[in-house]
């Protein structure tokens, strides 16, 4: 259904020089979900976003928002997309109520609205105690805070964040899971990037894989597992490292355990998220090629 | 939505700053062209005559175009390239529906504040200490036009530039000597025709000679107005390039 489709990101390649960071990647996000864009460090996934919002242009390839294909960056669909970049972006050396304020100026909201909604996020983050702070003064957690607010000034009705959780302690996570699970309860659809399978699973109704540049993997996180075999035997021999294989049935599964030499380590399992992320790029950390930075 | 008034929405953060930060700013805008008063105009000036008036008079002009340039190119540049590059939140005008062009002016209003700060002072300084100058709204003007000139010149720069030591490297080669050769101090009639050639380039030649034309109540000189709105309009088509480009924004 073409209406589900609330961002279509269509053939996008972006090259720098000889460098394919994204190569022809056709994304689809359904109003409504919380879409998850998985990939190891360097694969594409921030590359991808920063087309997807127009902060950089793609080579080739285009992108949809309801419907409308977004042209240049005075493209009035952007309002409906509120983003939260990787780094956080705040103006260090102005307060956290002059940074928030600011937002709401940009996005041309009418001062009684811009204070009723700096309110309620404002509570909702409980940003209260720091707000006549300056920025820079802030530790990560709260800043993440801040651009979060930001990101939400303009009510929009897609929320783009960009491995939002990096850098978080424990706590600010699971605000942030809980924040991003209630937005989207009321009807926010949320594109977020992690290579945290467990946030992945968490979160995400359909996830997409990209390594080097491709997506290699769409669907479900059960889907995946499905497809990968979601019985998993984990094992140790003598003299080798762990290794593991899937199965589609668990006689199969358990056939395999028992066919294992004696005092072999084995543990049998359901197959998750990791399993298939490490499977389809790969076990060894092999630091994939970084992101070109694209400056002069 | 106007070009005009979303280019004061991007403002609004650096005028913030100022606000907070305003006797800095103030101290800032004026130390340097005092000293350039009191240095060249009572120092080495003294009792002298140039092209027919007071050196004081001759020079102050010169230092009002050095500030609208000084100030506001480097105001204008820190600015960008530390939004850019440090802050990462010059990303964040591109998230919202926005024209490059309202960016462009926006990012440069700030940067032409501070510096009509000092020129209103130096103005003020010179119709009090000299009688060969004039206050003329044509100067006023001018003074505009050279203050958003060099601040979309900084535009430019902050946009090219991803660290400090760039910075103060096209400050050093560039704006300094600017500062010195463009006629601002001394009279350009007073070197050989080829320099004159070569230094009749550099746009602060031009927008000094305009300032000065229009305070000391001299011919206005319509080429050099013509120049300096073709330096304008170049800073303004090279930073609306690098914005489309994306080149400006950190990767």
């Amino acid at each position: 259904m073409t209406d589900d489709i609330i961002i279509r990101g269509k053939g996008i390649t972006k090259k720098f020089g000889d460098f394919t960071a994204v190569d022809n990647i056709d994304v689809e996000v359904r109003r409504g979900e919380i879409f998850g864009f998985l990939g190891p460090n360097g694969a594409g996934k921030t590359t991808t976003i920063r087309i997807m919002t127009t902060l950089i242009p793609p080579t080739s390839g285009e992108i949809e928002i309801e419907g409308h294909t977004v042209k240049g960056l005075d493209d009035p669909v952007k309002e409906k997309v509120g983003i939260i970049q990787q780094h956080i972006a705040l103006d260090n050396d102005v307060s956290v109520r002059e940074n928030i304020r600011y937002h709401a100026i940009l996005h041309r909201i009418p001062r009684k609205e811009a204070k009723e909604r700096m309110d309620r996020l404002i509570n909702m983050m409980g940003l209260e105690p720091y707000l006549d702070r300056m920025a820079i003064n802030l530790s990560g957690g709260w800043k993440r805070r801040v651009a979060i607010v930001n990101a939400l000034i303009h009510d929009p009705s897609i929320l783009v964040m960009d491995e939002p959780t990096a850098g978080l302690d424990t706590q600010s996570r699971h605000m942030l899971w809980k924040l991003i699970r209630e937005l989207n309860s009321h009807g926010t659809t949320v594109f977020v990037t992690t290579h945290y399978m467990d946030e992945a699973e968490e979160l995400c109704d359909r996830i997409a894989i990209i390594d080097h540049g491709k997506i290699i993997a769409q669907g479900t996180p059960e889907e995946l597992c499905r497809e990968l075999g979601s019985f998993a035997v984990e094992y140790v021999t003598e003299g080798s490292d762990k290794q593991y294989r899937y199965f589609h049935e668990r006689s199969e599964a358990l056939q395999f355990r028992d066919s294992l030499p004696e005092g072999a380590q084995v543990t049998t399992r359901n197959t998750n998220l990791e399993d298939v992320f490490l499977e389809l790029t790969g076990r060894e950390n092999t630091q994939a090629v970084q992101e070109v930075e694209y400056r002069i | 939505m106007s070009i005009l008034a979303d280019s004061f929405r991007v403002a609004w953060i650096d005028l913030a700053f100022i606000k907070r930060n305003i006797l800095v700013v103030l101290v800032t805008s004026l130390v340097t062209p005092a000293l350039y008063i009191v240095a060249f105009g009572y120092g080495f000036g003294s009792g002298a005559e140039v092209e027919g008036f007071e050196y004081i008079a001759f020079m102050i002009p010169g230092v009002i175009s050095i500030s609208t340039m000084t100030s506001c190119f480097n105001n204008v540049a820190q600015k960008v390239m530390v939004q850019r590059t440090y802050y990462r939140s010059f990303d964040e005008l591109f998230l919202c529906s926005m024209k490059p062009l309202s960016v462009i002016l926006g990012k440069s209003w700030a940067g032409m504040i501070r510096s009509i700060i000092s020129c209103t002072v130096l103005y003020a300084i010179g119709l009090i200490i000299t009688k060969d100058m004039q206050f003329s709204l044509q100067a006023v003007a001018v003074i505009l036009l050279s203050c958003l000139t060099y601040a979309l010149m900084g535009v430019v720069a902050g946009m090219m530039s991803n660290s400090h030591l760039t910075l103060n490297l096209f400050t050093t080669l560039v704006i300094t000597p600017m500062s010195f050769l463009s006629g601002t101090i001394f009279s350009l009639e007073a070197l050989p025709e080829i320099a004159q050639g070569i230094l009749y380039v550099l746009p602060l030649s031009h927008t000094t000679e305009c300032i000065r034309s229009t305070i000391l109540g001299t011919e206005f000189p319509w080429i050099s107005l013509a120049i300096t709105l073709v330096y304008a309009v170049a800073f303004v088509l090279v930073s609306r390039h690098l914005v489309m480009k994306g080149r400006n924004r950190y990767g």
